[in-house]
């Protein structure tokens, strides 16, 4: 474990391990999250690639007053919302943009990363009874909406919706351990 | 719990935007209700997120990425330097201009010291110098007198201080007056020939005009232009001045070893030549000294001239010789005039 003020220090100084070490560790995370905003993978890593080329050439000037991580999601999320503005794709995300993308700093802040959780969700879900676990799986995995999983399990849909609703529900228990200091830095922060 | 299971199926709804616009409305009233419904929100939101990434995770590849922004860091330095090459032969192509416009501010910097720097000559009792000025004017310099002026002349006026008696044959040049400043005259001139006669301990001063024309500035705002054959006495008392008629080449022939005397006193008479010989002359009859005389001498001793003087006016005189001081220096010869028995 690489303490973070170590690490933006060695980055001041042009470390290139540290500079290395920040882009091993960040970048899938901050694509995935990127993704969130903008469905389009090449792009999403041109953004994540230009914060860090960005990152480098700044970084005797750089001033991070939250956390790096917040700073690095941050700067995903602005580069994003700019590719969607400028792109005009705007309202085809948008109402995407307004469920996810303006939480005031919740998302960016107390954001748990894809490699922070994986591991922990995969748990989580083997918790799960398989009634609920397979239709979250199926439009998971699959990628199948939930009128096709309801047409494959002869099901309602709103029976699927329900399902999909309770597997969350579950998943948001099981992964409470984590998700309790993302509630106190809220609070902490707000 | 009813109600819970309703807002977890209208957020999943949401997450995979299929709720239709009451819901929507009902979504966002209840997020709107607390602090904690929005958190349970963004809980739910990221989980959400995480369990259904946009983009295949496996397929992104750090290390390519990597590969790839460190290249384009490569490529920045690479500019950065070539910009500082830029800079390098700015520098270079400039170093040389710069080294003549420091030159220059030096070189200015020297002339104005120049300007500054003046030059004095004093020519010693018995002995008158000749003086070639920057300008290529010419100033005779009679003995015991004591002319300052600039090594070169740099500003718009060619100025020049005079203590005692000078002869000046200034070199024309309209632009640049020539101005020669005593201590209770000045006399500008272009270009022309005059002498000035401004002893310190002198009763008067006067300039005397050979061609061209001058412009005497007196103290007091006294103003005379003067013209050819023209002399102007300024007296050191009254401060009353003469402008007289003359014939002003006798006044400069003294810088031809020839000593005029055209109507003047005994007393100056005596002083003049005095000056020119080195020796103090005491006149030892105030009214003789009144008397006025005329004469020229080219050539002659002190020993001939003062005959001379004797042949014509009723004068005496007794020669004193040089006396050695304690310091091993020797007093001026000294010469007593008396009114003839």
């Amino acid at each position: 474990m690489v303490e973070e003020g170590q690490l933006l220090k060695e980055l001041k100084v042009g470390n290139k391990k540290a500079f290395s070490y920040l882009f091993q560790k960040y970048y899938k995370d901050m694509v995935l999250f990127g993704g969130n905003y903008l469905r389009d993978k090449s792009r999403c890593e041109d953004i994540v690639q230009s914060i860090f080329l960005k990152l480098w050439g700044d970084r005797e000037n750089l001033i991070i007053e939250t956390s790096l991580k917040s700073f690095l999601l941050k700067s995903v999320k602005n580069g994003c919302l700019d590719e969607l503005r400028h792109t005009e794709i705007v309202h085809k995300h948008e109402s995407y943009v307004e469920i996810f993308g303006d939480m005031n700093g919740i998302e960016t802040s107390h954001y748990i990363l894809y490699s922070e959780l994986k591991v922990h969700l995969n748990e989580a879900l083997d918790k799960m009874p398989d009634l609920y676990r397979k239709v979250f799986e199926m439009n998971r995995l699959e990628g199948l909406k939930y009128r096709q999983i309801a047409q494959k399990l002869e099901v309602s849909e709103r029976t699927v919706e329900v399902r999909v609703g309770k597997a969350l529900g579950l998943l948001r228990e099981y992964l409470s351990d984590f998700l309790v200091t993302l509630l106190l830095l809220i609070f902490f922060y707000n | 719990m009813q109600d819970k299971l309703e807002i977890e199926e209208l957020i999943v709804k949401s997450f995979s935007q299929s709720l239709n616009p009451e819901e929507k409305i009902y979504l966002d009233s209840w997020l709107n209700e607390s602090k904690e419904n929005k958190i349970h929100f963004a809980q739910l939101g990221n989980i959400w997120q995480v369990a259904h990434p946009a983009f295949n995770p496996d397929e992104i590849d750090a290390g390519k990425a990597e590969a790839k922004v460190r290249r384009k860091i490569l490529l920045q330095n690479w500019t950065q330097n070539s910009v500082a090459v830029w800079w390098q032969r700015a520098a270079a192509v400039l170093i040389l201009p710069l080294i003549i416009f420091m030159g220059y501010l030096f070189f200015n910097r020297n002339q104005l010291k120049k300007v500054t720097a003046y030059q004095e000559v004093t020519s010693p009792f018995g002995i008158s110098s000749k003086i070639e000025l920057s300008d290529g004017s010419t100033v005779w310099l009679n003995s015991g007198s004591k002319l300052k002026f600039p090594v070169t002349f740099e500003a718009k006026e060619r100025k020049v201080f005079l203590s005692g008696e000078a002869y000046f044959k200034v070199h024309s040049d309209k632009s640049h007056p020539f101005i020669v400043k005593t201590c209770n005259m000045q006399i500008r001139a272009t270009g022309t020939q005059f002498n000035v006669e401004a002893y310190p301990s002198g009763a008067y001063t006067a300039v005397t005009l050979m061609e061209g024309k001058v412009d005497v500035n007196m103290n007091e705002n006294q103003k005379e232009q003067l013209h050819p054959d023209q002399r102007i006495v300024l007296n050191s008392k009254t401060k009353k001045y003469s402008l007289v008629k003359t014939d002003a080449k006798d006044w400069g022939m003294w810088k031809d070893g020839v000593l005029v005397f055209r109507d003047e006193p005994l007393d100056e008479v005596f002083q003049r030549i005095g000056r020119n010989f080195n020796i103090n002359i005491e006149l030892k009859d105030s009214v003789l000294g009144k008397q006025i005389y005329r004469a020229t001498f080219e050539g002659e001793s002190l020993e001939e001239i003062l005959r001379l003087l004797k042949m014509t006016a009723p004068i005496e005189y007794k020669r004193f010789g040089r006396n050695k001081l304690p310091d091993n220096k020797f007093t001026k010869e000294r010469i007593e005039v008396f009114r003839a028995q």
